[in-house]
């Protein structure tokens, strides 16, 4: 990895022992949902507690929401204090993060840095997002409000559009083909099978998903991750809170965070590569002392198949240009290099936008501590999500590591 | 949209007059049929999109400045499923590169999706979208593929 990116002094694990654990995770079911957004939320947070018996509702001092547009989609604002009452919390910190689509794992930094800055002890990151309303076109013109509204997003481009062109980029430079693009879907799908939050449990082959429908060229319908209501909580803990609480907590070992641009206009030249997503993935593995070799499971940010090649480049598992080629070994599946979204990814979970990256964490949670049932990744010490906004141009990183890595 | 109707939050195009928007030279003149974005008279940079402020050195002195006759694609895309109420598809996206350094993020008019391709020079073309609330008229900058 490249060292131009300063080193994150006030995250800085290198040589010391982690300040902050995950101690409780839970997700809800992902998918067309008969359910508001204050049920989404109830239903992730019951989960959460339930996954450690040691935890109630009044441990819990601090609160941050992850949620892009409840104003749009729920025609609610407000939402730190909502989600707070709705899990029987009383917090003395709470706020909401947003950052379209990257806002879970920015939520869990600034959850974090609430713990490190001894503001709260114990902190519930929760992401909800209702998408789907019952007027189903409200979901593209929603998408619109977290692109460059008068630049961009007034052309009527939804990410579609925008995906398919770092696509084009990658195809024209590298040689990376639809099929090569078709592996990432392929592959997600069939791991979601293992996943029953997952909003689709289909399993499509290759061919199936070659031929699925044209969306956006060259991507077809597979190709995209769904729209999808859902919900997912963590609750992070000091490092001594986090000992009494729970008998297997999961360290946050360092994060970091990229930025390119705003505007698509404005991003770096090239379209093929991302230097937000290094950036992250940088500071984040200088943070936490680690590189790419000591990852062994991966959740990623795959909102279209292209999305997960460029992530193997930026993240270093693989030589820039050679994201097609690394999926297409199986160097990102079960016996290759590195799991990458063992849950089935966005392409087959969904992306309730605000939840993305907190249910990524839940499942660094199980996956860290075996309890992932038929999808566990074997010997998993080390793990990293990582979420995007924009068109890759922002970018959202955390490692996670077990107990024995972070003695 | 009449102004009884008119919601802010469902209108997807941007305020273009002087009384909502700062900077309303740029659609002044683009109704014009000129298509110009700012350039810094302090550190002579260009910007997209236009500015009110300039980002490298925060000077407010800022200058309309005509952008290149044409410019050529980087790269582009169909879409022809997934857009928001109100735009017909299929949309051609495109990535166009400019000699003053711009890229800006676009859409294609007035073509054969078949006929677009990388290195295609594209000419500003000025189209007009819906009214304001005040029933004003507003237009937004497209491109077609050159001649």
């Amino acid at each position: 990895m490249s060292n131009r990116f300063p080193k994150e002094q006030e995250n800085d694990m290198d040589g010391k022992a982690p300040k902050v654990a995950m101690i409780a995770a839970g997700v809800t079911k992902w998918g067309a949902r008969q359910a508001t957004f204050r049920d989404l939320a109830s239903e992730a947070g019951k989960a959460a507690f339930d996954s450690n018996p040691n935890l109630s509702p009044a441990d819990v001092d601090g609160l941050v929401a992850s949620s892009v547009y409840p104003e749009r989609s729920a025609y609610q604002g407000k939402v730190a204090p909502l989600l707070a009452e709705t899990l029987g919390i009383k917090p003395r910190m709470y706020e909401r993060v947003e950052n379209q689509c990257g806002s879970g794992t920015a939520a869990i930094r600034t959850a974090a840095w609430a713990i490190m800055a001894g503001a709260a002890d114990v902190v519930a990151v929760v992401g909800v997002e209702k998408m789907l309303l019952p007027n189903r076109n409200e979901v593209f013109t929603n998408a619109l409000a977290g692109l460059d509204r008068d630049w961009e997003g007034a052309l009527g481009v939804t990410p579609p559009g925008a995906f398919a062109l770092v696509a084009q980029a990658h195809m024209d430079k590298y040689g990376t083909t639809e099929e090569q693009l078709a592996m990432v879907s392929v592959k997600n799908h069939a791991h979601s099978m293992n996943n029953p939050y997952a909003h689709f449990q289909k399993g499509p082959d290759l061919e199936t998903v070659m031929a699925s429908r044209p969306i956006a060229s060259p991507f077809k319908l597979f190709d995209c991750a769904p729209n999808t209501d859902g919900a997912a909580v963590v609750v992070l803990a000091s490092a001594d809170r986090a000992r009494d609480l729970s008998d297997a907590p999961v360290w946050m070992l360092g994060s970091g965070q990229g930025f390119d641009s705003y505007t698509m206009a404005n991003m770096s030249r090239d379209w093929s590569y991302w230097p937000a997503v290094e950036q992250a993935g940088t500071n984040a593995y200088q943070a936490a002392g680690l590189t790419s070799a000591d990852v062994d499971v991966v959740e990623t940010h795959d909102c279209f198949t292209i999305s997960e090649i460029l992530h193997y480049e930026a993240l270093g598992f693989c030589e820039v240009g050679g994201g097609g080629e690394f999926v297409a070994g199986g160097g990102s599946d079960y016996g290759g290099k590195v799991v990458v979204n063992p849950r089935g990814g966005l392409l087959a979970c969904g992306h309730p936008i605000g939840a993305t990256g907190v249910a990524q964490a839940h499942e660094m949670f199980v996956q860290l501590r075996g309890e992932a049932g038929a999808r566990q990744v074997d010997d998993a010490h080390v793990g990293l999500s990582l979420t995007m906004s924009n068109i890759g141009s922002e970018a959202h990183c955390a490692i996670w590591g077990t107990d024995e890595v972070a003695a | 949209m009449t102004e009884a109707t008119y919601w802010t939050v469902l209108d997807p195009f941007p305020q273009q007059y002087e009384d909502q928007n700062r900077l309303a030279p740029f659609y002044t003149k683009l109704r014009d049929g000129t298509f110009v974005t700012t350039r810094c008279s302090d550190c002579d940079e260009v910007h997209w999109p236009p500015r009110s402020v300039c980002p490298a050195c925060m000077s407010d002195r800022l200058v309309w400045e005509e952008m290149p006759d044409g410019g050529t694609i980087y790269r582009y895309t169909v879409q022809v499923a997934g857009v928001p109420e109100g735009f017909e598809p299929p949309l051609v996206y495109a990535l166009v590169d400019f000699d003053n350094g711009i890229r800006l993020f676009t859409a294609i008019v007035d073509c054969d999706p078949d006929e677009v391709e990388v290195g295609a020079e594209v000419k500003v073309v000025v189209r007009d979208v819906e009214d304001d609330q005040e029933g004003r008229r507003r237009v937004l900058p497209y491109f077609q593929l050159a001649d």
